[in-house]
C-alpha cells in the first residue's frame, strides 16, 4: 500500500501541494485528476522520491527517505510523461533499460524474452529493431510504458505488492492504445499490484479507476469512487466549467465514449 | 524530431542475419565482436608503430625481441634498432596508446553525462582548464609554485591539470545543467566563456615566460607525442589508467542517465554519487593526457560518434570500444604526424584537428534536430 498523509510539497517559496492525505491499496487502480496546475505531477513527483516532502509517504509501511534509491526501485516504477533521447537507442535498447535493477520478477528462463513480452503487452511487437528516435511521439510512449512494466514485471515479489506510477500515460495516445494501456494498469492491479495515475480523461477515469483523489489548488478535494467524486457540482468547482455528469449531446451530435468499446 | 533520424546501419543488418536467434534490436553480440576485431586492430597499430620509422626494423624481429624480452643475446634487433624501440618508440606508443584511449573515453563519458553527443573536454573548455593547470606549473614551476614541485616532483604537472580539468568540468555542470536537465546552447557557450577565461590566463603566463619556456609551450599547447619518455609515462600513465579502470563502472549509470536524471533514480541509480565520480574520471583523464601531450583535440567526439552509428550507445560496448579505437586511431595519427613532413614532424595535435574539425561539422549538420531541443 502506497500512504500518503498530511504530505505537502513546496517548489521554491511556493507552496504547490498542501496536505493531502489518501491511501493507494494495493489490487487497486487510483487515478488522480485535477485541473492543470492543481499539483498533480508535483504530488506524483514527491511520490516517486524526486521532491522533498513535509508529511509523511510510505511504501508497504516503510516511509520513503528511509529507503535507498535501488530499494524503491524494485518496489515501484514510474513512467514519466515523456522521455526524449539524444543517442541512437533501439527500442529493445531502451526496454531492456528497465531490467536495470535486476528484480523484474521474471524467471531466469523469461529474461531474455522479457523485453519482446513487454513490446507485444504495448502492441508494438515487432518494433524491438527500431530506433526510438524516429517513433512517433505515442509510440515512444508506449515504449516507455514497456520499459516500466520490465522493472516490475510480476505485481506481486517476495509477497509483497509492487506499484506503477504512471504520469498521464495516455495523453499522446490514439483510442485503441489508451484502452490497451488502459487496460495493462487495471490487470496489473487485478493481478495484486497497485497503480497510481494521473489522467485528464474523466470518461477513462470513472471507467477503469477504483479510487480517484481530485486534486484542486494544490489540495485533495476529494477521494472516492468515481461515482461518489464525479458530480456536477464538484466539476464546476474544480474545472470552473459548468459541466452535466451523464449528459447527452444533442441528436445531431455524434459523440463516442470509451466505455462504448467492446474489450 | 524526425531530422534526428538514423539511417539503420548497414552493419547492423548483416550482423543479424548471421545470428537469426538474437532478438532484433539486440545489438550485444555485434558489439562484442567489434570489440574484439578492435583489439586485434590496437595490436597490429602497436606493433606497426614499433616497426615503423627513419629506422626500418621488420614488424616480425620487433615481435621476436618483444617475445624474448630484454635478453640482449637475441639476435633479432641490431643494437641501434633495440636502443630506438625501446628508448624512443615504446614509450611513444604506449603513451599514444593510453592518451588516445583516454581522450575517447573521456569524451564518451562526457557526452553521456551531459547526454549530448557534442560534449566533448576539448571543445567545452576542459582541456583549457586542464591546460591553464599544465601552464601555470611549466611557467610557475620554477618560482611561485616551486613548492608544489617540490612535493610532488613529477606528478606536479599532472596533478595541476587535473585540478585544472576538475574545477572548469564542476563550474561547466553547474552553469550548464538545472534541475536535471542540460542546455545544449548554455553548455556550448559556457565552453567558450570557459575557454577564453583560460586563454586570457594562459596569455598572462605566457608573458611573464622566458624563451625555453616559450619554446615548450608553443609545442606542448600544438599537441604533441614527440616528448614522449618512460618519466612521462611514470608521471601521467597511474592517473590515466585510473581513468580508463573506473570507465566500465560507469557503464550501466549513463546508459540509465541516457533516459534522464529522474527516470535514472528511479531505476535505482545513485544520480548524484554517480555524476561525481564521472565527472572526477572525465577531469583525470583529460588532465594527464593534456598535461603530457597539450591540445589534441577531436578524438574525444569523433571516436564516440563513429561507435555509435556502429554499434549503437549502449556503454557498457561503447566505453571499450571508444578506449580501443581511440588508442588505434591516435596511433595511426601519430605515424602519419612523424612522416608526412619528414623528416621533421608536425604536432599530433594538427593532424587531429585537421581530420576531426570537418568531421565534427558533419555532425552537426546532421543533428541539426537535436541541437533545437
Amino acid at each position: 500500500m502506497i500512504h500518503v498523509s498530511n504530505v505537502s510539497v513546496s517548489l521554491g517559496r511556493n507552496r504547490i501541494v498542501e496536505d493531502v492525505s489518501f491511501d493507494a491499496q494495493a489490487g487497486a487502480f487510483t487515478v488522480i485528476v485535477g485541473p492543470n496546475g492543481s499539483g498533480k505531477t508535483t504530488l506524483m513527483r514527491a511520490l516517486s522520491g524526486d521532491l522533498p516532502h513535509e508529511g509523511v509517504i510510505s511504501i508497504n509501511g516503510t516511509p520513503i527517505d528511509r529507503l535507498k534509491l535501488w530499494q524503491m526501485a524494485t518496489m515501484r516504477a514510474i513512467l514519466p510523461q515523456s522521455t526524449s533521447l539524444s543517442f541512437p537507442f533501439t527500442v529493445r535498447e531502451i526496454v531492456k533499460l528497465g531490467m536495470t535493477s535486476g528484480r523484474s520478477g521474471a524467471s531466469r528462463h523469461n529474461v531474455d524474452t522479457l523485453p519482446d513480452e513487454a513490446l507485444e503487452r504495448v502492441d508494438l511487437a515487432g518494433f524491438g529493431g527500431r530506433f526510438y528516435q524516429e517513433l512517433s511521439g505515442g509510440e515512444q510512449q508506449r515504449v516507455q510504458l514497456a520499459r516500466v512494466l520490465c522493472q516490475v514485471w510480476q505485481p506481486v515479489l517476495d509477497g509483497q505488492p509492487r506499484f506503477l506510477f504512471l504520469d498521464e500515460p495516455v495523453s499522446s495516445l490514439d483510442i485503441k492504445h489508451q484502452l490497451i494501456i488502459m487496460q495493462i494498469a487495471r490487470d496489473f492491479a487485478d493481478r495484486g499490484g497497485g497503480v497510481i495515475a494521473i489522467l485528464h480523461d474523466l470518461n477513462l477515469t470513472s471507467m477503469f479507476a477504483d479510487r480517484v483523489v481530485v486534486m484542486h489548488r494544490g489540495r485533495a478535494d476529494s477521494v472516492g469512487t468515481p461515482t461518489e467524486v464525479l458530480t456536477d457540482d464538484r466539476i464546476l468547482r474544480v474545472y470552473e466549467c459548468a459541466l452535466k455528469v451523464g449528459g447527452l449531446p444533442g441528436k445531431s451530435v455524434p459523440f463516442v465514449l470509451p466505455q462504448s468499446a467492446v474489450l | 524530431m524526425s531530422e534526428t533520424v538514423l539511417r539503420k546501419p548497414a552493419v547492423l543488418a548483416s550482423a543479424q542475419g548471421g545470428s537469426r536467434l538474437r532478438p532484433e534490436g539486440d545489438r550485444s553480440a555485434f558489439a562484442r565482436m567489434v570489440i574484439a576485431c578492435l583489439c586485434v586492430a590496437l595490436v597490429a597499430t602497436v606493433l606497426f608503430s614499433l616497426a615503423f620509422g627513419a629506422s626500418d626494423a621488420s614488424v616480425l624481429s620487433v615481435v621476436k625481441s618483444l617475445i624474448a624480452g630484454s635478453d640482449i643475446t637475441d639476435n633479432a634487433l641490431s643494437v641501434r634498432d633495440r636502443i630506438i624501440i625501446y628508448d624512443i618508440r615504446l614509450p611513444r606508443v604506449i603513451l599514444g596508446a593510453l592518451i588516445g584511449a583516454s581522450l575517447a573515453v573521456s569524451g564518451a563519458v562526457m557526452q553521456g553525462l551531459f547526454r549530448n553527443p557534442l560534449a566533448d573536454p576539448g571543445i567545452v573548455g576542459v582541456s583549457a582548464g586542464a591546460g591553464l593547470g599544465a601552464v601555470s606549473i611549466i611557467v610557475l614551476g620554477g618560482t611561485f609554485l616551486a613548492p608544489v614541485i617540490a612535493l610532488f616532483s613529477l606528478y606536479a604537472l599532472p596533478l595541476a591539470a587535473f585540478f585544472g580539468a576538475l574545477i572548469f568540468t564542476l563550474v561547466l555542470y553547474r552553469v550548464a545543467t538545472r534541475r536535471g536537465q542540460t542546455s545544449i546552447a548554455t553548455m556550448l557557450l559556457a565552453g567558450i566563456a570557459l575557454g577564453a577565461m583560460a586563454a586570457a590566463y594562459i596569455g598572462v603566463l605566457v608573458y611573464v615566460a622566458d624563451d625555453k619556456q616559450l619554446r615548450d609551450l608553443t609545442f606542448w599547447g600544438l599537441g604533441s607525442l614527440a616528448g614522449a619518455n618512460w618519466v612521462k609515462i611514470a608521471a601521467s600513465g597511474p592517473l590515466i589508467a585510473l581513468a580508463l579502470v573506473i570507465s566500465p563502472f560507469l557503464a550501466r549509470g549513463l546508459n540509465g542517465l541516457a533516459l534522464g536524471e529522474a527516470s535514472a533514480s528511479h531505476l535505482g541509480i545513485p544520480v548524484q554519487r554517480f555524476k561525481r565520480i564521472a565527472i572526477l574520471t572525465v577531469a583525470a583523464a583529460t588532465g594527464a593526457s593534456v598535461a603530457v601531450s597539450g591540445g589534441i583535440g577531436f578524438v574525444g567526439v569523433v571516436v564516440p560518434h563513429l561507435l555509435r552509428l556502429v554499434i549503437g550507445p549502449d556503454h557498457r560496448y561503447l566505453l571499450p570500444a571508444a578506449a580501443l579505437l581511440g588508442a588505434s586511431l591516435l596511433l595511426i595519427a601519430d605515424a602519419v604526424s612523424r612522416t608526412i613532413v619528414a623528416p621533421s614532424e608536425l604536432p599530433i595535435g594538427i593532424v587531429t584537428a585537421a581530420v576531426g574539425a570537418p568531421f565534427f561539422l558533419w555532425i552537426l549538420l546532421r543533428r541539426r534536430g537535436i541541437l533545437d531541443l
